[in-house]
């Protein structure tokens, strides 16, 4: 079997389905999934995973209803706060990618931006939030980035361009977790997945736990990743 | 106004010789007193009309803190020479400062009734704070303490004839003045219900306003009901200041507490290291920056977690992010705050002469200059003034607000600025070389050359150095040596 992924990402998906089926509003489910996403981080770090994204909220979800949003960034901004002391505790350095809408409430992003400036010395696992992301929108701010420094057409490269998204030093990710079913990318790190595996669990993102993350990163363990390659005669060999 | 002082000199016939006094620089109790002694002056009606116009204590109080405890050491040297270099100074700065107050009545720092007050107050809560702390001077101290204040008032007037020469004799001068004379001043007000509301962060801590809010919420209230509680009662019963219960007793605890850190050993607290270090910037090459820059660092995660800690509001309203700050955040910033942070040093809301008086008064100081470079550099900074009066001023009322100046930002930079610049530079390059050296540059702005500036083979020239400052004044670059410079509390 091959190694823990470096960089797990998870879309978590399926909050308003998990509230529906239970007649509940839509906003309760978003409030469950608090519970999953402490969980998966645990099991994230205890699993020997160094980079966790958790895809948050996307740049299409404002056109969802107002209250919606509004009892989102309400939520978001409480479980940022009372889960911060712990975060540090833990070791985990948290940012967020993206969050750079005007629409975001200004206490939020204070808060964002205190939580980051508080766990940045530290060394465990990095939690990267997407909030207010857009895989396209990364990728052209990388674009501006290398026109305004007067870069030549010929030296653009891929590690060259990498450089100039938001948060350079993150690695490519290697597998990505969308729960309920959902088979999409949606706009999510674009560039960050080229090679990345996808797993698909039907399970709905509040009813996803700590087992069933660790069935996905089996799976991957399982996988045979190739970067586009031959496979290697395995002859043999028990993976 | 006051650059008054405690302590005492070794020799010379004016001042005792080994006096117990000069310990009072390095006493927390002073602290209190020295607040208080500030309330009393600026009860007095001409003390108070100065402080208003002129001072800048609101604005950039510890600043003025600092440049106040320097002046002090300096009056109390051992050397006559520096006494009196610092005595001719403070006579040419009080010298420049009259006018009249709001109601029309004329006030002159030179006045030497006036003084003798200020002097007065500083004794008075001298003897006040050892009261209340519990340790009374004996009658031949205070006499011996009394001496030394006068012949402090000498040095500055040539004599002391405005206070009485009998101790005996001081308390009904003083009694007198509290209870003829003085008033419940604008200034008095400012310094007892504004001050501590609002003391701006100190440079050690700018960057972190959750921890200075924070601090100061507590802080701030208990100073001020500390120092009504010892003010005299005909004063108290004059201004109107409520009697709050409980306060004289948390008065003199404070007191009695702050004194019994005369146990704690010696060198644990050194006025002088405080101050220098509160006014100490991080980005400054001092060998001490390098431990701040680290408690900077750790004291702003404390501030993240504190801000995260603090209990939700009962409706966060969500306001629209300010895109603002981020828009000019690369090293412009808006005119509001420029006006706010540079140009307006008297914190009153408008520019008028006192404004560019006190950054004078500031690069004077800086560059302790003599006779007749002092007066050439407010000579061009009175001429900045009445050019920027004639192209700013548009509602005629003689002093600028900050709305004539945002939308008249762009005729800053006349000749006279460049003047202003070009003596500036003169009076930085002491050498006369032509370029400023690195021991003129760290005079200036107590900093070794930073990597931005542009200088050529380790000096900095003349129209590097004005161009420099043209772009800080006229086109609100920041410039962290300007900042630090005229910007910092």
């Amino acid at each position: 079997m091959r190694a823990v992924p470096r960089h797990v990402a998870c879309v978590m998906d399926g909050n308003g389905r998990w509230a529906q089926r239970r007649s509940l509003p839509r906003t309760a489910g978003h409030r469950a999934a608090e519970a999953t996403v402490i969980d998966i981080i645990e099991a994230a770090r205890a699993a020997g995973v160094e980079w966790l994204s958790l895809y948050a909220f996307s740049t299409e979800n404002w056109n969802r209803p107002g209250t919606e949003v509004d009892y989102l960034m309400r939520l978001v901004r409480r479980v940022v706060r009372k889960h911060a002391p712990l975060l540090l505790a833990r070791g985990i350095r948290c940012r967020f990618l993206g969050a750079a809408d005007p629409r975001i409430p200004r206490e939020l992003a204070q808060d964002f931006d205190d939580l980051a400036t508080l766990t940045a010395d530290n060394r465990g696992m990095t939690l990267t939030v997407a909030f207010d992301h857009g895989g396209r929108r990364d990728i052209v701010e990388a674009a501006r980035s290398l026109i305004r420094n007067g870069t030549q057409a010929d030296d653009v490269t891929e590690r060259l361009f990498a450089d100039h998204l938001p948060f350079p030093d993150t690695p490519d990710v290697d597998l990505v977790i969308r729960t309920s079913g959902e088979q999409r990318i949606s706009n999510f790190m674009l560039w960050q997945v080229a090679y990345a595996e996808w797993v698909f669990p039907d399970v709905l993102w509040p009813d996803f736990r700590a087992p069933d993350f660790l069935t996905c990163l089996r799976t991957y363990r399982r996988r045979d990743r190739r970067f586009g390659g031959v496979p290697p005669q395995t002859n043999g060999d028990p993976s | 106004m006051t650059t008054g002082t405690t302590g005492t000199a070794e020799e010379t016939p004016l001042f005792a010789t080994q006096a117990p006094f000069r310990a009072f620089f390095d006493d927390p109790r002073w602290a209190l007193a020295i607040i208080r002694a500030t309330v009393l002056e600026a009860a007095h009606p001409q003390v108070g009309a100065a402080l208003a116009d002129n001072s800048t204590f609101v604005a950039h109080p510890w600043r003025r803190l600092r440049n106040t405890f320097l002046s002090m050491r300096r009056m109390f040297d051992a050397d006559p020479a520096v006494r009196d270099r610092e005595a001719a100074r403070l006579n040419r700065l009080h010298a420049r400062m009259s006018g009249s107050d709001s109601r029309g009545r004329a006030y002159d720092a030179m006045d030497r009734a006036t003084r003798a007050w200020v002097v007065a107050t500083l004794f008075e809560s001298a003897v006040t704070m050892c009261r209340l702390s519990g340790q009374p001077l004996d009658q031949a101290t205070m006499e011996r303490l009394y001496g030394e204040y006068r012949a402090f008032l000498a040095a500055l007037d040539g004599d002391a004839g405005e206070l009485p020469e009998d101790l005996n004799d001081f308390w009904r001068y003083f009694d007198r003045v509290v209870e003829d004379e003085l008033e419940n001043t604008e200034a008095a007000r400012l310094i007892l219900y504004r001050l501590f509301d609002h003391l701006p962060a100190p440079a050690l801590l700018d960057g972190m306003p959750a921890l200075w809010a924070a601090g100061r919420a507590v802080v701030g209230p208990l100073l001020g009901a500390i120092t009504v509680a010892s003010l005299p009662e005909p004063y108290r019963r004059k201004a109107g200041l409520a009697e709050m219960p409980g306060t004289p007793t948390l008065m003199q605890g404070a007191y009695l507490a702050a004194g019994l850190t005369r146990f704690l050993p010696d060198g644990w607290i050194n006025a002088e290291t405080i101050i220098e270090t509160l006014s100490l910037s991080p980005d400054s090459d001092d060998p001490r920056a390098r431990t701040v820059t680290a408690l900077r660092a750790r004291m702003t995660q404390a501030s993240a977690l504190l801000r995260l800690l603090t209990p939700l509001g009962g409706d966060a309203g969500p306001g629209p992010a300010p895109t603002a700050s981020k828009t000019t955040g690369e090293g412009r910033r808006s005119a509001e705050e420029f006006f706010r942070t540079v140009l307006d040093q008297t914190g009153d809301g408008y520019l008028d002469w006192p404004d560019l008086a006190a950054m004078a008064r500031e690069l004077a100081t800086r560059l302790d200059l003599d006779e007749p470079q002092e007066t050439r550099l407010y000579d061009a900074f009175a001429a900045w003034w009445r050019e920027l009066q004639a192209a700013l001023d548009t509602d005629g009322d003689g002093r600028v607000s900050a709305d004539e100046y945002a939308t008249a930002v762009p005729s800053l930079a006349g000749p006279a600025l460049i003047r202003v610049a070009e003596v500036l530079f003169d009076a930085t390059d002491k050498d006369g070389s032509g370029t400023i050296n690195a021991e003129e540059h760290r005079a200036l702005f107590r900093t070794a050359f930073h990597r931005d500036l542009t200088i050529t083979d380790g000096t900095y020239d003349r129209s590097a150095f004005v161009g420099d400052f043209l772009t800080f004044m006229a086109g609100r670059r920041r410039n962290s040596a300007y900042d630090a410079l005229l910007a910092d509390a």
